[in-house]
C-alpha cells in the first residue's frame, strides 16, 4: 500500500475512529486502525469488537492495499505534524509503515488487515433518515439518566422505540430517574423493533451529529444499528435484553400542579446544597399555597434555607429529592418555567418543560424521592 | 465379600491416622495430658523430627498401677467421670490419644502416683501391650514415643523433613505453652537449640508469656483485651495495627485454654480490623475465651482444632466489639516499633553505604548530602536491602565514621529547614510538650510535621493523619442517625432461596434504619425499593444477596456498615489537607490535639503509622552518645 493524504483529511478521519480504540487492550489487534487504499480514496475502520467506525477520506494512491498499525499513535503523530503537511504512507517489508511529511518520518510496527475483525453488521430491515439536530435532541434529552450499573446492563442505553407508527421514542433511566424525548416518528421508522443502544455508541453517534444542517441515515435490525453521516459509517451492537416496561412509573394522575422560574430555582438549590459536603445528600421542598421552602440539614456542617414564589395551589407537602438530581433535570428543561407534577413524598414526581395551552412537552422527566 | 467386625489392631490404627497425623500431633496430645495432669513442669525432647524419639516428662499427679494398663487402651480416661460430653473442663476427653500412639510407634510410659510406693512402667509396641513392671522413677510422669509409625509405613512416607516436623513441634508447644504461662516448658532435644520458658505468674503473667513467645516487641505494641458478654469472657493482648504481619501464625486464640484454628474466629478477627488494617495484613494476637463448657462443642474435630459455639454470633459479636473498643481507646498509639524500624533503617543504610561505597569526599551521597544539606538525599532502597545481608550487619570500626555521616544526612533536614520549614524559635511550650505528640515544631516538605515531646521528638505525616481524623468523624457521624434513602423508581426483584427471603423480611425494620428496604416479593424473592443515599447507584442485588448470607451465618449483617465506611474513607480521602499544604504552628498543633482525641488516630486505613515517634534515647544512640 502506497497513499499520500492532506494531514488536515487525516486527521479528520481519525478523530472520528480513534475514539472508538480502547486504551487498554488485551488482544493486540484491537488497538490498531485499519487502512485501505482503494480507487481515489483511503479508509480508516477501528473497532472494540461491540462497535466500528469507519471513515473514507481522498487521497492519492499509487499503490492499493491495506494493514493496521496503532491508532492511538499515529493519531498522535499526526496531531502534531505541522497544519498544511502532505503525508505519505507506505507499507514495507520487515513489518512497518513508514510515514513521512516534510522531513520528519516514522515507522509503525504492522499487524496483518486479514486478522482485523468485522462486526457483520448483517441484514439491516428497518431504515429511516432524519435531520441530526432531531437525533441529536434525542439522545441529549435522555443520556443523563443512562445507568452506569452493570448488574442490570439492560438499563446500560437509550431505549429507542415507535409508539403506534406516529412518534419516535427515546427513554434511559438508572432505577432513580427517567427520561422521555420524542418526535414525530420519520418515514420508514414504522416496522423498527424497540432497540437499547449502548452507552459508548450514544456518545459517538452524538459527536457525529454536530451539523446542524446535516441528516442522518439510520439502519437497524434486532441486533445491530448502523448510522451513517457523510462519509462515517458507524456500526454497533445493541444491547440485548429487554427494557422494562416504563409507563407503569410515569404517573398519570399526579395531580399537585407547581410552577416556577427554572433559573431561579436552579439557583436557590445550587445555593442549599452547598452546606452537604457528600453526594446524595437530599433537598428538602416544603410547598405551600405561592410558596417553597428550600432546606437542607447536614449534621456534619451545618444547615441552609432558602425561599422561592412558586404558583402552587394545592394542599401543602413535604417532598427530599436527592439535589443532583434536581440539577440535572434542570438543566435538560428549555423553557422558562418549570412544571412539577407531585402525588406524595413517597410517589415519583413528574417534571417537564411549560408548554402552550394544548400542546404535549417533547419530553419528560420522572423523579422519585429520597425520604428525609 | 461378607462384612466383618475388623481385628482390633487394624481399628486402632484407623483410628491413630485421625488423633496423629505428625509428630506435632503426638506432642501436642502429650502435653496437653501433662497439663491435665496438674504440672508446673513439662519438658519436652524430640530427635529426628520426632520421627526417631519424643519425650515428654511432667511433675504431675502420675498414674496409679492399675490404671497404667487401661490408660493406654482406647476410650479409657480418668476425665469423664459424670460421663457428660457437654462438661468438658480438661483438654483430654476421648482416652484416645496413648491408645493412637501405641499402636503406630513403641511406647513407654514410666510414671509415679504419690499413692505408691514406687513408679511403675509399661511398654506399648505397634498395639501390643507389655506386662506393667515396678520401676524407679522420682515422681511424675515420662512418656517415651520412639520409631513413630513405623507400624504404618505408608504414613511414614507422608512426613515432611525432619526440620520441617521439628518447627510444627515447636508450634504446638507455643501454642500450648501461652495457655499456660504457670507452667514452665523446655523444649530441647537434637532437633533444636534448647527453649526455656520460666514460669511466669501473676498480673503480668500472661503478657510476659506472649513476648516470650511472639518477640518482645509485642509487649510494647500490644492493647490489654477485656470483655464479657451473657456469661462469656474474652481476655489476652491484641496488637497495635501497625504491628502487623502478613499472615496469621502469629494469631492465638484459646477457648477455654485449648487452642483452636478456627474459620469463624478468624473470620471476627479480620472484621474488628477491617478498617485500620489493609485485607492481607493480620494483627499479632492471643486471645482467651473462656465459657461455660455447655456453650461449647469440642468434640467436633480429631484434632480439636475447631469447635461448635452454642451462639456463635454473640461470640463474634464480643470478639469485634471489645476489639474495636480497645483500638478506639488506645488507637493514637502506633508502633514504638517505628523509632526503632527507624534507627535500624538508617543503621544498614549506613553500613550498607559504607561497604559498598568507601567515602570518598565530594562522590559518596554521604558526604555530598553533609557538605550540602539541601540536596535532599532519596532513600537508597537498593543499598537499605543490601545493609539487610549477614556480611553488612557489623560495620567495622573504620567504617563507622560513613555510617555516622549517613545517619546524619538523613537527618539533615532536621538540622538545617528547608525553604518550607517553619521552625518556631521561641522554646515550645511546657504544657504541650507533656502531652503524647508533644508540641509542633516545624513543618518539613510541606507534609511532615515535627514535634517535639518531654523526652523525644515525633514526626507526622500530615496528610495520613488528617484522612484518618476525617475518616472517624464522618463515621461517627453516620453512625449517629438514620441513613437518608433514595426510593426506586423501578424496584430491583432480588432472588433468593426462601429461608433467605424469609430472615431478610423479618429483620426489614433494622435494614431500613441503615438505608435498606425491602418487601416481599412471592416466596423466593424480595423487592427492593430504597437504598442507602450515600451509596449512590449500587448493585442491589448483591448487596443483598451479601446481607442474607451473613444473616444466614452470624445473625447479623455488618455489610452495609462497611459500605458505608467505605464510602466514608473515600470521601475523607477527599476532604483532608493534601500533604503539600502548609500549616501555620497554631494549625499543626490543633492537628496534633486532635489526633491524640480521635481514636485509631495512629495508624492509616491501612495500617500504615500516621507518626512515628524517636526518642531522646534512640536519638543519643545513633550519634553514638549511648
Ligand atoms: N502425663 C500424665 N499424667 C497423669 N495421667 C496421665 C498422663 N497422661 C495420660 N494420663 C492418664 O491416661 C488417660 C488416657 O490418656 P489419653 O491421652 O489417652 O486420653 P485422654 O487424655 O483422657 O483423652 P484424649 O484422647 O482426648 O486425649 C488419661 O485420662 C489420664 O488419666
Ligand atoms: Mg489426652
Amino acid at each position: 500500500m502506497k497513499v499520500t493524504i492532506e494531514r488536515a483529511n487525516l486527521l479528520k478521519a481519525l478523530n472520528h475512529v480513534h475514539r472508538v480504540v480502547e486504551r487498554r487492550n488485551t488482544i493486540p489487534i484491537l488497538a490498531n486502525v485499519l487502512l485501505r487504499a482503494e480507487g481515489g480514496d483511503l479508509f480508516l475502520k477501528a473497532t472494540d469488537l461491540d462497535m466500528e467506525i469507519v471513515d473514507r477520506v481522498p487521497a492519492m494512491v499509487e499503490a492499493a492495499g491495506a494493514t493496521t498499525v496503532p491508532a492511538h499513535m499515529l493519531y498522535d503523530i499526526v496531531r502534531k505534524l505541522p497544519d498544511g503537511s502532505e503525508i505519505s504512507l507506505e507499507t514495507g517489508e520487515g513489518g512497518t509503515m513508514t510515514l513521512r511529511a516534510g522531513r520528519a518520518r516514522f515507522s509503525l510496527q504492522m499487524l496483518p488487515d486479514a486478522d482485523f475483525p468485522d462486526l457483520n453488521a448483517g441484514d439491516l430491515p428497518t431504515s429511516f433518515t432524519l435531520p441530526s439536530p432531531v437525533l441529536r435532541r434525542l439522545i441529549e434529552r435522555t443520556q443523563f439518566a443512562i445507568s452506569t450499573e452493570e448488574t442490570r446492563y439492560y438499563l446500560n442505553g437509550i431505549y429507542f422505540h415507535v409508539l403506534g407508527g406516529e412518534r419516535l421514542r427515546a427513554v434511559a433511566t438508572d432505577g432513580h430517574r427517567l427520561a422521555k424525548a420524542e418526535v414525530e416518528a420519520p418515514e420508514g421508522s414504522a416496522g423498527m423493533p424497540g432497540v437499547i443502544v449502548p452507552r459508548k455508541t450514544v456518545g459517538e453517534i452524538q459527536k457525529l451529529l454536530e451539523d446542524p444542517e446535516g441528516s442522518v441515515e439510520v439502519a437497524l435490525s434486532d441486533s445491530k444499528i448502523r448510522i451513517t453521516v457523510g462519509a462515517v459509517v458507524l456500526t454497533s451492537k445493541l444491547i440485548d435484553g429487554t427494557f422494562p416496561d416504563y409507563e407503569r412509573v410515569i404517573p398519570k394522575a399526579n395531580d399537585k400542579i407547581l410552577t416556577l422560574t427554572k433559573a431561579d430555582f436552579e439557583r436557590a438549590v445550587d445555593r442549599v446544597s452547598t452546606v452537604s459536603s457528600d453526594r446524595g445528600r437530599a433537598v428538602k421542598l416544603s410547598l405551600s399555597e405561592g410558596r417553597m421552602v428550600l432546606v437542607v440539614n447536614n449534621p456534619d456542617s451545618g444547615s441552609a434555607t432558602d425561599e422561592l414564589a412558586v404558583d402552587y395551589e394545592a394542599e401543602p407537602i413535604e417532598i427530599g429529592f436527592n439535589s443532583r438530581y434536581l440539577l440535572d433535570i434542570a438543566g435538560q428543561l428549555t423553557s422558562e418555567d418549570a412544571v412539577f407534577k407531585l402525588a406524595d413524598a413517597g410517589s415519583p414526581t413528574l417534571i417537564q418543560d411549560q408548554t402552550a395551552e394544548g400542546t404535549e412537552a417533547d419530553a419528560l422527566y420522572v423523579l422519585m424521592p429520597m425520604r428525609v | 465379600m461378607s462384612i466383618r467386625i475388623l481385628p482390633d489392631h487394624v481399628i486402632n490404627r484407623i483410628a491413630a491416622g485421625e488423633v496423629v497425623e505428625r509428630p506435632a500431633s503426638v506432642v501436642k496430645e502429650l502435653v496437653e495430658n501433662a497439663i491435665d495432669a496438674g504440672a508446673t513442669r513439662v519438658e519436652v525432647a524430640t530427635a529426628g523430627g520426632g520421627k526417631s524419639l519424643i519425650r515428654i516428662s511432667d511433675n504431675g499427679c502420675g498414674i496409679r498401677e492399675p490404671d497404667l494398663a487401661l490408660a493406654v487402651e482406647r476410650h479409657c480416661t480418668s476425665k469423664l467421670p459424670e460421663d457428660d460430653l457437654s462438661q468438658i473442663g480438661t483438654l483430654g476427653f476421648r482416652g484416645e490419644a496413648l491408645a493412637s500412639i501405641g499402636s503406630v510407634a513403641r511406647l513407654s510410659i514410666l510414671s509415679r502416683h504419690a499413692e505408691e510406693p514406687h513408679a511403675w512402667q509399661i511398654a506399648v509396641e505397634g498395639g501390643r501391650r507389655s506386662e506393667t513392671v515396678p520401676a524407679s522413677h522420682s515422681g511424675g510422669t515420662q512418656i517415651e514415643v520412639r520409631d513413630l509409625f513405623f507400624a504404618t509405613p505408608a504414613r511414614l512416607k507422608f512426613l515432611r523433613s525432619d526440620r520441617a516436623e521439628a518447627t510444627a513441634i515447636t508450634e504446638a508447644v507455643k501454642r500450648l505453652a501461652l495457655a499456660h504461662p504457670e507452667i514452665r516448658f523446655t523444649l530441647s532435644g537434637s532437633d533444636r537449640t534448647t527453649l526455656d520458658l520460666s514460669a511466669a505468674r501473676g498480673e503480668s503473667g500472661a503478657l510476659e508469656r506472649m513476648a516470650q513467645i511472639l518477640g518482645a516487641g509485642f509487649r510494647d505494641n500490644a492493647m490489654p483485651i477485656g470483655g464479657e458478654r451473657e456469661g462469656v469472657l474474652l481476655s489476652g493482648y491484641a496488637g497495635l495495627p501497625t504491628f502487623n504481619r502478613a499472615n496469621s501464625l502469629q494469631q492465638f486464640i484459646f477457648v477455654n485454654g485449648r487452642p483452636l484454628k478456627d474459620p469463624v474466629l478468624a473470620g471476627a478477627l479480620r472484621a474488628a480490623y477491617s478498617d485500620v488494617l489493609a485485607r492481607d495484613r493480620y494483627p499479632v494476637l492471643a486471645l482467651f475465651i473462656d465459657l461455660d463448657p455447655a456453650d461449647v462443642d469440642v468434640n467436633v474435630h480429631p484434632a480439636k482444632m475447631e469447635v461448635r459455639f452454642r451462639d456463635p454470633g454473640m461470640i463474634r459479636g464480643l470478639i469485634i466489639g471489645t476489639i474495636r473498643d480497645a483500638l478506639a481507646r488506645e488507637g493514637f498509639r502506633s508502633a514504638s516499633t517505628g523509632g526503632l524500624a527507624t534507627l535500624d533503617a538508617l543503621r544498614d543504610r549506613a553500613a550498607a553505604g559504607s561497604f559498598t561505597r568507601p567515602p570518598e569526599p565530594g562522590t559518596s551521597p554521604a558526604w555530598r548530602s553533609w557538605a550540602d544539606p539541601a540536596q535532599t538525599v532519596a532513600p537508597d532502597v537498593s543499598s537499605a536491602a543490601y545493609g539487610a545481608s549477614p556480611e553488612a550487619e557489623a560495620p567495622r570500626p573504620a567504617m563507622a565514621e560513613a555510617g555516622f555521616a549517613e545517619a546524619l544526612s538523613a537527618f539533615a533536614v532536621l538540622d538545617r529547614p528547608s525553604a518550607d520549614a517553619r521552625a518556631h524559635v521561641q522554646p515550645a511550650p511546657e504544657h504541650l510538650l507533656a502531652r503524647p505528640l508533644g508540641a509542633a515544631r516545624a513543618q518539613i516538605h510541606e507534609n511532615y510535621i515535627v514535634a517535639q515531646t518531654g523526652d523525644g521528638l515525633v514526626i507526622v505525616d500530615q496528610h495520613a493523619a488528617h484522612e484518618r481524623i476525617v475518616y472517624e468523624r464522618l463515621k461517627a457521624g453516620l453512625e449517629g442517625r438514620a441513613v437518608q434513602r433514595q426510593m426506586l423508581l423501578i424496584p430491583e426483584v432480588v432472588e433468593l432461596p426462601e429461608e433467605d427471603v424469609g430472615r431478610l423480611l423479618a429483620r426489614s425494620d433494622e435494614l431500613a434504619e441503615i438505608g435498606l428496604v425491602v418487601e416481599s416479593f412471592g416466596p423466593g424473592a424480595v423487592a427492593v425499593t430504597e437504598t442507602p443515599a450515600i451509596l449512590g447507584r449500587v448493585d442491589a442485588p448483591k448487596l443483598v444477596r451479601d446481607i442474607a448470607d451473613d444473616f444466614a451465618e452470624w445473625d447479623a449483617s455488618t455489610r452495609i456498615r462497611e459500605r458505608l465506611d467505605h464510602v466514608a474513607a473515600t470521601m475523607a480521602c477527599h476532604g483532608s489537607v493534601r500533604s503539600g499544604r502548609r500549616l501555620r504552628p497554631e494549625e499543626m498543633d490543633a492537628l496534633l490535639r486532635e489526633m491524640e482525641a480521635t481514636p485509631q488516630s495512629g495508624q492509616c486505613n491501612h495500617g500504615r503509622p500516621t507518626y512515628v515517634e524517636l526518642k531522646l534515647s534512640d536519638i543519643e544512640r545513633l550519634f553514638g552518645r549511648r
